[in-house]
């Protein structure tokens, strides 16, 4: 009973520590600099002690009781929380940079980080231990909807991401389409691939060996090495460059990243391949079933979940690798990222990288769960 | 029929990319205008500094990783268990140059950034492998050792540790080329690496250079995964038996 107390009270003091030791803003006079930290008295105002008094029942809460109408009082709490906290922060970055030359930049500090990080995992933890079917959906949707009503308010508009994302609102979407689509084509040839060397039966174990030695080249050495071998290839041979192969775009790109997903793929499709055992391959032969039906109503079902989890692996490294395509040209995420990084400019940099966070978060997501509905459909 | 040695074949693999890796070799491929190889010394240079990163994040990703396994092994830490794997699975979605790029406004450039971005990305892993290393132990070799009176920290070292040995070096394999494959990443955040010459052969069309960084590179993470290879076969059971 003082164990649990105490891990309510230690919980209760985390977040308040955070958002008021913590810089919340930084206020810069341009893109490039990191500026002068505000602290949380200044950045909230009147918004300060109800959302830090939030922001302290919600793990609190959390910590001290196991039971599910604790956890659901927690959930709301850590919204109205991460609410009261953006909005708070929005309105006090739009005083910040009124009357200040067009450059300024109020922006989001490490407080600020921190503590919409605590807040989501505790209200991540929080939905799960409600145990309502549906419950971390409904919770993301909801944090998405208030990001969302805030944005339409304008009540984020000063904060320094909203102003860059103004700013390159157009190659942001573009940046997102080509970054799908890299990702997706790398996938689509590394499942082709794999399937046609599952057909070649003898060969097993040299591509089981293959396929991981490929694992240990890093990424940016192995598109490096297609690059150059492919420009080694161009001037030997000037007459290719008529058809159409060129050293750098989407080509090295999309055949870099199939190459590691080549391995879990494999792996994947060998566990499915393995699922059903001797004992129902019998069992479905002494009843007559043909090879045909054996494959469509016990294998697969059978294998499904063994497929997909080799799929989901799949598609959040291909999500990730395809930010390196920006470096042999093949556009996607990677090109702002790389952008802000030749700029040193932190807007930017976070303009790649939190859609390239969210997309690979949503598909383990979204993937997992139908993994996890596969094997309740189908238990071994 | 004598069994090849464990990491034989990567060994000699790494030697023969370095090899490859020579300036003599690489002054064969793209002898376009923009191609300078890079020099013997030079490539030494980069190749001792991607060493010294990658072994320092190394042993931090181990000492915390491991040692953190073995603390949420323990029987106290049961109910953190089913969390492990649905943090190691979110984690592995912030891909490494993601957070190399989100560390460099923080860090500013060169080794820390990568450093981070090593520990960050190569955490979860590690402690993912280790608790399933540990947990591979049999429960009967676990009562037994208690029934013979064995102390907790006994156990460990004795029983768990020795046991759970080729686990842990699967997973040092993979920190191992995590932490090679990261560094690399770290020519982005200007940390001078075996991946300097492929960045800054792409922007200058520097076609010889970027395939000696390319070759040197993966010279080094085969190297250092047929060692690990190496070091597991001489750890299992048998070797050790043989030995007695």
């Amino acid at each position: 009973m003082t164990a649990r107390l105490l891990a309510g009270l230690s919980a209760t003091v985390l977040l308040p520590a955070v958002l008021l030791l913590l810089p919340l803003l930084n206020v810069a006079p341009n893109r490039l600099v990191t500026g002068a930290p505000v602290m949380a008295a200044d950045a909230l105002g009147a918004w300060l002690w109800p959302a830090v008094a939030l922001a302290a029942l919600g793990p609190g809460l959390l910590a001290a009781s196991r039971g599910r109408t604790a956890a659901g009082l927690a959930g709301f709490a850590c919204l109205g929380a991460f609410a009261l906290l953006l909005a708070g922060l929005g309105a006090d970055a739009t005083d910040l940079i009124a009357g200040k030359p067009f450059p300024t930049r109020a922006r989001l500090a490490s407080g600020a980080w921190a503590g919409g990080f605590v807040l989501i995992v505790t209200l991540a933890v929080a939905a799960r231990r409600t145990r309502l079917p549906g419950g971390g959906v409904t919770a993301a949707a909801v944090v998405a909807g208030a990001i969302e009503c805030l944005w339409m308010a304008g009540a984020l508009d000063a904060l320094s991401l909203a102003v860059e994302l103004r700013a390159r609102s157009d190659t942001l979407g573009a940046a997102i389409g080509e970054h799908l689509v890299l990702a997706l084509g790398a996938l689509l040839l590394a499942a082709g691939l794999t399937g046609g060397l599952a057909l070649w039966r003898r060969g097993r174990g040299v591509v089981e060996l293959t396929v991981s030695g490929v694992q240990v080249v890093p990424a940016v050495a192995l598109l490096g090495a297609l690059v150059a071998a492919v420009s080694a290839l161009l001037s030997a041979a000037p007459l290719l460059r008529g058809y159409g192969l060129s050293a750098l775009g989407s080509a090295p790109a999309v055949t870099g990243i199939a190459a590691y997903l080549l391995l879990p793929l494999w792996r994947g499709q060998q566990a499915a391949r393995r699922a059903a055992g001797p004992g129902q391959h019998d069992a479905a032969r002494a009843l007559g079933l043909t090879r045909r039906q054996i494959l469509v109503t016990i294998r697969l079902p059978l294998g499904a979940p063994d497929l997909l989890g080799g799929l989901r692996v799949a598609a959040v490294q291909a999500l990730g690798l395809a930010t390196l395509g920006a470096l042999v040209g093949a556009g996607g995420l990677g090109t702002l990222v790389f952008d802000g990084m030749a700029q040193f400019a932190p807007d930017l940099i976070l303009l790649g990288a939190l859609p390239v966070i969210l997309l690979s978060l949503t598909v383990e997501a979204a993937l997992g769960r139908l993994e996890a509905a596969l094997r309740r459909r189908w238990p071994r | 029929m004598r069994r090849i040695p464990p990491g034989l074949g990567p060994l000699l693999l790494g030697l023969g990319l370095a090899v490859a890796s020579h300036p003599a070799v690489a002054a064969l491929f793209g002898h376009e205008g923009a191609s300078r190889p890079l020099t013997v010394g030079r490539l030494a240079e980069l190749a001792l500094n991607h060493v010294t990163l990658a072994a320092t994040g190394l042993a931090v990703v181990t000492l915390l990783g491991v040692g953190l396994g073995l603390v949420a092994t323990r029987a106290r830490f049961a109910p953190f268990r089913g969390s492990i794997d649905t943090l190691a699975a979110f984690a592995q979605a912030v891909p490494p140059v993601v957070v190399v790029a989100l560390a460099l406004p923080v860090l500013g450039f060169g080794g820390p950034p990568t450093l981070l971005a090593l520990t960050a990305y190569g955490i979860m892993p590690t402690l993912r492998g280790t608790v399933g290393a540990l947990d591979a132990v049999s429960v009967e070799a676990r009562q037994s050792a208690q029934a013979i009176g064995l102390t907790p920290a006994q156990i460990l070292a004795y029983v768990e540790l020795p046991l759970a040995a080729p686990g842990l070096i699967e997973t040092l394999r993979t920190a191992l080329i995590l932490a090679v494959s990261v560094t690399a990443v770290g020519a982005l955040a200007g940390a001078s690496t075996l991946g300097t010459p492929i960045v800054a052969g792409l922007q200058n069309q520097n076609i010889a250079a970027m395939f000696q960084g390319a070759l040197a590179t993966a010279a080094l993470a085969f190297l250092g995964d047929g060692l690990l290879l190496a070091i597991g076969g001489w750890l299992q059971p048998d070797h050790c038996l043989e030995a007695v």
